[in-house]
C-alpha cells in the first residue's frame, strides 16, 4: 500500500515529456546470441532499461545533444557509445564481449592439485585434508589419497611421480621447510610437522612448476597460512594420544594465536597392540606463537614461531647382531620460525617477502653408535609480481638458501665429526601471458648458483594451457629441475654437482557439475644422479654425478559429489614405470620407494540427521621391489602389496564442539615392508634378514575439538576487521 | 488507513530531501514499487540494472547500491544455476556491500546486508562453507544490532540463523517463536528513515510465524 501511494505521489512529477529520443536495438554477445538482461542506459541519467528475451532494448529520453549509451552486462566488458540525440530514433546493434577475468580464464593444471576455500574450479578442499580417512591429521597423509603418490608405509612422506621423499620440498607462505617432518625411526612411519588446521589454502604441485621453485626434482607443497582469525577463542583439542590448548586475541587490524601441544603415546600404547616393543613410547612437546598484522589498506604480515622437543626409545632388532633387539634412541630439538609479508607498493606492484629459520637437532643412541646430527637453515626469498595489463603479468625475484648440516658420529673405530655448510642464491623471472581467455602460457627461467658445489644452472620452464570448452582443458608442462644431492653425500665432499630432472607432462581436465575427471601422462628424465661407486658410502672419491634413471606413468582422478546425494567419492589411480641405475645401484633397477599400480578410493558421507561426516578410504598398492642380498637379481625380491581400509567419523555435536574418531586398516590386512639384511653373511654363507613391518597393524584415533567463544554478547561480536 | 497517515507522515517529512533532488527519489521509489512483481532471475536482473543505473548517477547516495547488491543476492538465491554462476552473482554483491561499508560505515542497515550475502554464500555450498559463512554471517548481524538495537532485518535473520542452528543442532527452533511473533507484531510500528530506505523482510518474518502454529 505504502509503495503504491509514493509511486503515485511520484508519479505526478513526471509529466514533462517534450521531445524524444527514441534507442532501440538490439545486444548480442561473443558469436551473436541474444544477451538478455543486459543494462543499456544513458551515462549520467536515469533513462535506460534491460534487454528482453531476444536481446531487444527500446526506451525514449528527451534529453538531446550528445550523449554515451553504456551497455553492461555481468561478466562481460562493458561498452560505452557516442550517439547523439536529435529526437529522433536511433536504433543499434551491439556486440559485446565476455570480460576476460583471471578468475574464469584457462589455469594451468599440468601436475598442479589446488585447493582454497571461495572457488569451485578445485579438485581437493582444506575440509578434505581433515576429513579423509587415512589422513589422521596430518597433511602428508591426506595427499597420498591423490594420484601421483604412493602410500609407503615404512616411511610416510610424500613420493610423488617415482621421485624419492627427498625430492619432494615444503614451503609455507612461500618460504622453505628444510625439517617438514617429525624425526623418526629408520622404517617406521612419520607425519608432518604442522597442524592442517593452519592452513586456509594448498597447491600441491607433483611437476612442472612455476621457475619460483627450485631445489626439488619431483615435486612441491605450497602452504598458505590463515589470515586474520575472526574473533577471540580459545581451542581445546583432546585425542586419545595427546592435548592441544590454543588462545587466539584480536586487536585492531592485528592477532596472536599462542599454542601448545602435548603427544605422549604412551598411553595408547599401552592398549592397542603394537608390532614394536617401546622403552619410551613417542613423546613431544610444541610451543608455537603465530601473529597477524595488517599493514596499510593491502598489506599483511605473517609471523610464525614453533619450538618442539621429541624423544622416543624403541627395540629394534640389528640384523648385523643375530637380529637381537637393541634400544633405539631418538631425541629431537627443532626450531622453526617464518615470516611473510605482502603487499602492493604503489597501484600494481606487488611484493612478497618471505624468510624462515630452522634449527633441528637429533641425537640417535642405537646398540655402539651414537649419532648427533644438526641441520642449520635459513631462506631469504623476494618476489615481486607486476601486471602489465590484465593479461601479461611478470614475476621476478631471488633468493637466498643458506644450509649447515654437521654431523657427530661415534662409532667402534672412533669418532667422525663431518660437517658442510652451502649458500645458494637464486634468480628467477617467469611471464604469464593469457593470449584469450582461453589460451595461457608461462615461461620462466631460474638460475641458481650454489658456493659449496661451485656450480651454475640454469634451469627454463614452459607451461601451457587451452581451454577446449567451457568445461574441459588441456595443459602441458615442460622444464629442468635441479636439486643438491643428499646431505649424506655433502658431508663428505663438494666434489658433485646438482642432480637434474626433466619434466613433460601432458593433462587433460573436465569438469562438469561437480565431477571432476583428470588424466595425466608424464616422462621424467633424471640426469647426474649420485652413484657411490660399489656400494660404500663412506669413499667420497668414488662419487660421480654419473647415474641417471626415468619415471613414466599415467594418473588418473575422478571426483564426483553429485551421483550421491549428500556423497562425495573420488577414485585415483596411478600407474608408474620406473628406473634408476644411482647411489650403490649396481644397475639399472626399479628402486624399493616406487610401486607400479597405486589406488585409492575415497567415499565421504553427509549423514545430516546425525550431524556427521563419515569417510571410507581404501587403498592399495601393488608390491614394490626389494633387495635381497642372497638372491643374483638386484632388487628382484618383492614385497607384500599394500592394502588398507581406513575409516573416519566426524561428529559435529554443538556449534562449537567435534567429536573425531578414525582407524586405519580396519580389516587389519598384513602389510609388510620388505627385509632389512645383515651387512655380511653368516657362517653358511646367507645374508640373514628381519621383515620390516608396520607400528601396528591397526592405528586408532579419537578426538574431541572444542572451540570457546564470547558469544552471546553483541558487543564482542564486531571485533572483526 | 492509520498506514496510510503514517506513510503521508514520512513522505511529507522527506519532501525536504526530495526537493533537493526530485528524480532521484522518483525513480527509487518506481524501481522500488517494482520489486513486489520479481520473481525470476531475469526479473530481479533488470530490477538490479535499474539500481545500477541509479547509483552510477548519484555516486553519493549509497540505497541504490544497496538495492543492486540486495537484488544479486536475491538471484544467487532464485537460480538453480551451477555454484560458479551463483558466486558470479555473489561477487557483484561482495563488491557492492565493500563499497557500502565504505561509503556509510554506520549504517546499520548495510551490515544487516552484508549478513544476508554471508549466508547465499553459505547456501551455495553448505557442508564446505557453513562453518566459516556462518560465523561471518553472525558477526555482521551482532555489528548490525549493535548499531542499531531496532533494525528489523538484523533482528530477522538473527532469528532464522538461530532457528536454522537449532534445527541442525536437534534443538526445537520454536523456542524462538515468541521472538518473531513479537517482532512481527510491531513490524509495522518501526518508522523508515526516508519513503526509500530498506523495509523488506515482512513476508520472510510472516512465513516463519506461520510455520510455527
Amino acid at each position: 500500500m505504502k509503495r503504491l501511494f509514493i509511486y503515485l505521489f511520484f508519479c505526478t512529477f513526471s509529466l514533462n515529456a517534450f521531445s524524444q529520443t527514441v534507442i532501440s536495438g538490439k545486444i548480442t554477445h561473443d558469436q551473436g546470441e541474444a544477451l538478455a538482461g543486459a543494462n543499456v542506459y544513458l551515462q549520467d541519467s536515469y533513462d535506460g532499461v534491460s534487454t528482453n528475451e531476444s536481446g531487444a532494448f527500446s526506451f525514449k529520453t528527451s534529453k538531446t545533444g550528445d550523449a554515451v549509451l553504456i551497455v553492461g552486462y555481468i561478466g562481460y566488458e562493458q561498452i560505452m557509445r557516442k550517439i547523439e540525440l536529435k529526437g529522433d530514433t536511433i536504433h543499434l546493434n551491439i556486440n559485446i564481449k565476455e570480460k576476460f577475468n583471471q578468475m574464469n580464464a584457462v589455469t594451468i593444471t599440468a601436475g598442479t592439485f589446488e585447493a582454497g576455500d571461495k572457488r569451485q574450479a578445485i579438485t581437493i578442499t582444506p575440509l578434505d585434508m581433515m576429513t579423509t580417512a587415512g589422513a589422521v591429521g596430518d597433511v602428508y597423509g591426506a595427499l597420498q589419497s591423490l594420484p601421483g603418490t604412493s602410500t609407503n608405509g615404512e616411511s610416510g612422506r610424500l613420493f610423488v611421480k617415482g621421485g624419492d621423499s627427498n625430492e619432494s620440498q615444503t614451503y609455507i607462505d612461500g618460504s622453505l621447510v628444510y625439517v617438514p617432518y617429525n624425526s623418526s625411526v629408520p622404517n617406521l612411519s612419520t607425519r608432518g610437522r604442522f597442524n592442517p588446521f593452519m592452513f586456509k589454502g594448498t597447491i600441491f604441485s607433483t611437476g612442472g612448476y612455476s621457475a619460483e621453485y627450485g631445489q626439488a626434482l619431483s615435486s612441491v607443497l605450497l602452504l598458505s597460512t590463515n589470515d586474520m582469525p575472526t574473533e577471540d577463542q580459545l581451542d581445546l583439542s583432546l585425542l586419545s594420544v595427546g592435548a592441544e590448548v590454543a588462545d587466539t586475541k584480536l586487536w585492531k587490524n592485528g592477532a596472536i594465536t599462542g599454542s601448545f601441544t602435548y603427544n605422549n603415546l604412551a598411553p595408547y600404547m599401552g592398549i592397542a597392540p603394537q608390532n614394536y616393543d617401546w622403552v619410551h613410547p613417542p613423546e613431544s612437546g610444541t610451543g608455537a606463537i603465530s601473529i597477524r598484522q595488517k599493514t596499510g589498506k593491502t598489506g599483511m604480515f605473517k609471523f610464525y614461531t614453533s619450538m618442539a622437543k621429541s624423544e622416543l626409545i624403541v627395540k629394534q632388532a640389528n640384523p648385523n647382531a643375530d637380529g637381537d633387539l637393541f634400544n633405539y634412541n631418538l631425541a629431537n630439538d627443532n626450531y622453526f620460525m617464518n615470516g611473510t609479508w605482502n603487499g602492493k607498493i604503489g597501484e600494481k606492484l606487488a611484493m612478497n617477502i618471505a624468510a624462515s629459520f630452522t634449527h633441528n637437532s637429533d641425537c640417535i643412541r642405537y646398540d655402539t653408535v651414537s649419532v648427533d646430527q644438526k641441520t642449520v637453515g635459513t631462506h631469504l626469498k623476494n618476489v615481486f609480481t607486476y601486471p602489465f595489463t590484465e593479461k601479461f603479468t611478470l614475476k621476478f625475484g631471488g633468493e637466498l638458501f643458506s644450509k649447515t648440516y654437521s654431523q657427530n658420529a661415534l662409532i667402534p673405530s672412533g669418532i667422525h665429526f663431518n660437517s658442510f655448510s652451502n649458500h645458494e642464491l637464486s634468480v628467477f623471472t617467469e611471464a604469464q601471458i593469457y593470449a584469450s581467455s582461453k589460451f595461457i602460457t608461462r615461461i620462466g627461467t631460474r638460475i641458481e648458483n650454489s658456493d659449496y658445489l661451485n656450480s651454475l644452472k640454469i634451469s627454463p620452464r614452459i607451461s601451457a594451457a587451452y581451454k577446449l570448452t567451457d568445461n574441459s582443458q588441456f595443459s602441458l608442462a615442460y622444464g629442468w629441475f635441479y636439486q643438491n644431492p643428499l646431505d649424506d653425500f655433502l658431508l663428505y665432499t663438494h666434489h658433485l654437482n646438482l642432480e637434474r630432472a626433466d619434466h613433460y607432462i601432458f593433462s587433460y581436465q573436465s569438469s562438469i557439475n561437480k565431477r571432476t575427471l583428470r588424466v595425466e601422462l608424464y616422462y621424467k628424465d633424471y640426469k647426474d644422479l649420485v652413484k657411490t661407486g660399489n656400494g660404500a658410502i663412506y669413499f667420497p672419491s668414488t662419487y660421480s654425478n654419473l647415474g641417471y634413471g626415468y619415471a613414466g606413468g599415467l594418473d588418473l582422478f575422478w571426483r564426483d559429489n553429485k551421483t550421491i546425494k549428500n556423497g562425495d567419492y573420488w577414485i585415483s589411480y596411478s600407474y608408474l614405470d620406473t628406473k634408476r641405475n644411482y647411489e650403490n645401484f649396481p644397475k639399472e633397477a626399479v628402486p624399493t620407494f616406487a610401486s607400479r599400480h597405486n589406488l585409492a578410493i575415497v567415499y565421504k558421507h553427509w549423514f545430516s540427521g546425525l550431524r556427521s561426516l563419515v569417510s571410507l578410504n581404501l587403498k592399495y598398492s601393488s608390491p614394490r621391489v626389494y633387495n635381497d642380498p642372497n638372491s643374483p637379481v638386484f632388487n628382484g625380491a618383492k614385497m607384500l602389496p599394500y592394502r588398507s581400509l581406513d575409516l573416519s567419523w566426524s561428529f559435529l555435536y554443538r556449534k562449537n564442539v567435534i567429536f573425531y574418531g578414525a582407524v586405519t586398516n580396519a580389516l587389519g590386512f598384513k602389510n609388510e615392508f620388505g627385509r632389512q639384511y645383515a651387512n655380511t653373511p653368516d657362517s653358511g654363507g646367507n645374508y640373514p634378514g628381519i621383515a620390516i613391518t608396520p607400528q601396528s597393524n591397526r592405528f586408532y584415533v579419537i578426538a574431541c575439538f572444542i572451540t570457546l567463544t564470547k558469544k552471546g554478547n553483541a558487543n564482542q561480536l564486531d571485533k572483526i576487521n | 488507513m492509520k498506514r496510510i497517515i503514517l506513510s503521508l507522515t514520512v513522505v511529507l517529512c522527506s519532501l525536504a530531501a526530495m526537493a533537493q533532488n526530485p528524480q532521484f527519489f522518483r525513480s527509487m521509489g518506481e524501481t522500488l514499487g517494482q520489486y513486489s512483481t520479481c520473481k525470476s532471475v531475469a526479473d530481479f536482473q533488470s530490477l538490479g540494472n535499474k539500481f545500477q543505473m541509479i547509483a552510477n548517477v548519484e555516486k553519493n547516495e549509497w540505497l541504490p547500491l544497496y538495492y543492486y547488491a540486495h537484488c544479486y543476492i536475491l538471484m544467487s538465491f532464485i537460480d538453480q544455476a551451477d555454484a560458479a554462476k551463483k558466486d558470479s552473482y555473489l561477487d557483484v554483491a561482495e563488491k557492492s556491500v565493500e563499497k557500502l561499508i565504505e561509503m556509510v560505515p554506520t549504517e546499520s542497515e548495510v551490515y544487516a546486508l552484508q549478513s544476508f550475502y554471508y549466508t547465499a554464500r553459505l547456501v551455495v555450498n553448505p557442508v564446505e562453507r557453513g562453518h566459516k559463512f556462518s560465523r561471518l554471517s553472525n558477526q555482521a548481524i551482532g555489528k548490525a544490532l549493535k548499531l542499531d538495537m531496532t533494525n528489523q532485518r538484523a533482528q530477522l535473520l538473527k532469528i532464522q540463523g538461530d532457528m536454522g542452528s537449532a534445527r541442525f543442532f536437534g534443538k526445537d527452533p520454536n523456542t524462538f517463536c515468541p521472538q518473531a511473533a513479537d517482532l512481527l507484531a510491531n513490524w509495522d510500528n518501526f518508522k523508515p528513515k526516508s519513503p526509500i530506505y530498506p523495509v523488506w523482510g515482512k513476508d520472510q518474518l510472516e512465513s516463519i510465524v506461520k510455520g510455527c502454529q
